[in-house]
């Protein structure tokens, strides 16, 4: 009965104080609560790191390569960070992050353009409907019509209709379905945080 | 102002489902809810993955615990409870990959219960929930679980948390493997990548539905009918406020 009614008490507790501190925009509360969330994301992050060490390490006992890489990598980030901590090398970690992470992450971005592309026409291939084709002959007008816009039309009207019909797709038809959901999202998440709020919803307990 | 106006939100929300979960608890009416392909066919990937003998993968995405996604996160955690229920009473718990710290513990907790509900010895721990980048590495994050996909050979990919347009990269390597894919985000942008990578999406709202769906308790159902209410008063504000700014 204690094991499940103490973590049920400090969750109800302390929803009602962040609840409480955000709506009557009580600094010091928000503040303490939010320094005490942040240490321990801190050791989740902690943990979080060594799952993932880990998980390679087992991976790499079983002949995975890419994971030995990882490891390898790991220690070697960790091992930059003492000797720039002691002073035996300078910048260190901050040499590989701006030569190793951030180009590969910029790589992966950028690849992502192709990825969109190509689901795209899979999307076609797979649903021959006319929603298919509107989803796709959209994304192609827009692309298109940021492209052409860029280069001089002939005539002025073609480029100012051209404008205004991105403009329509843009501020009318994105924005109102983008509103749409992101309300539907806002209910569902009052919603939900009220059973949080009252321990109907426990993620925290074996129920 | 402000404070009142959401004080009087969150209690005239409270009251409604306060008097829908009576109602739900007196009548213990079977509630119809509208089928959504995503959950139908969430359903049978269990017997996919017994079948095949090759696990379900499911991530949670990147919405911590601490921040505003917790509902979408505590959402996707309903649907990872469903899977490693299912899946670790017929052992073929399924593989999690989370991209924030604060979702391991609870992820891992909630695979250790399953395990402990199907009477199972915990030999568990051996990597089936595993933490792939922190939040603020997007593209790592996806280029790690597209690697997990691939190396643990999984038979289906469940994406169900707050995940951004980077779950295409993702969601390439699932088309490439062949993999059926069942995707749900409160991101705009990621629920259009979504659109054109599988008919089994769950857009914003569904997701957070995912309790009721799943579970079917008295006040999942009565926050599903009370989110149903709110949605027609609201709708109702919208359009009456535009037909007014349109006659004045």
């Amino acid at each position: 009965m204690r094991k499940r009614s103490i973590p049920l008490a400090i969750a109800i507790s302390f929803g009602l104080l962040t609840l409480l501190g955000l709506t009557f925009s009580l600094p010091e509360l928000s503040n303490l609560l939010l320094g005490w969330a942040g240490f321990l994301v801190a050791v989740a992050l902690i943990l979080g790191i060594l799952n993932l060490f880990v998980v390679h390490l087992g991976r790499l006992r079983h002949g995975n390569l890419y994971s030995g890489v990882l490891v390898l990598s790991m220690l070697a980030v960790f091992a930059l960070a003492f000797t720039d901590s002691n002073g035996i090398t300078t910048n260190g970690v901050e040499t590989v992050f701006s030569w190793v992470q951030a180009p590969m992450e910029a790589a992966l971005a950028s690849l992502l353009a192709f990825f969109l592309v190509a689901a795209g026409f899979q999307l076609l291939r797979r649903d021959r409907s006319w929603s298919a084709a509107l989803f796709l002959g959209t994304a192609v007008f827009i692309l298109l019509s940021q492209a052409l816009l860029a280069l001089p039309l002939p005539g002025q009207q073609s480029t100012q209709i051209l404008s205004q019909f991105r403009t329509l797709i843009n501020n009318v038809i994105v924005t109102a379905g983008m509103r749409g959901i992101l309300i539907g999202v806002a209910l569902g998440t009052i919603t939900l945080s009220l059973r949080l709020l009252v321990g109907m919803e426990r993620p925290y307990s074996d129920e | 102002m402000n404070a009142l106006l959401i004080l009087f939100t969150i209690l005239a929300t409270g009251l409604l489902w306060g008097l829908m979960y009576r109602r739900q608890q007196r009548l213990g009416e079977d509630v119809a809810l509208r089928p959504l392909p995503a959950y139908t066919r969430l359903q049978s990937q269990i017997g996919r993955a017994v079948e095949s003998g090759r696990p379900v993968h499911i991530s949670l995405g990147q919405g911590g615990l601490t921040t505003d996604t917790n509902p979408v996160s505590v959402s996707g955690l309903h649907i990872m409870d469903y899977l490693a229920e299912n899946g670790c009473a017929n052992n073929a718990p399924p593989i999690t990959t989370v991209g924030e710290p604060t979702l391991l513990p609870v992820a891992d907790d909630r695979l250790r219960r399953a395990y402990k509900l199907a009477k199972q010895s915990l030999a568990f721990g051996s990597g089936r929930t595993q933490f792939v980048a922190h939040d603020t590495d997007k593209f790592a994050f996806a280029g790690g679980v597209a690697a997990t996909l691939h190396q643990e050979n999984a038979i289906s990919n469940v994406l169900v948390g707050h995940l951004g347009p980077e779950l295409a990269i993702i969601s390439e390597t699932a088309v490439r493997n062949g993999l059926e894919q069942i995707i749900g985000t409160d991101d705009p942008t990621g629920l259009a990548v979504a659109t054109a990578v599988t008919d089994h999406t769950l857009i914003g709202e569904e997701l957070l539905a995912a309790a009721a769906y799943l579970q079917g308790k008295p006040a999942q159902l009565a926050s599903l009918q009370t989110q149903d209410i709110l949605r027609l008063i609201f709708s109702t504000i919208i359009l009456g406020w535009a037909i007014l700014q349109f006659i004045l």
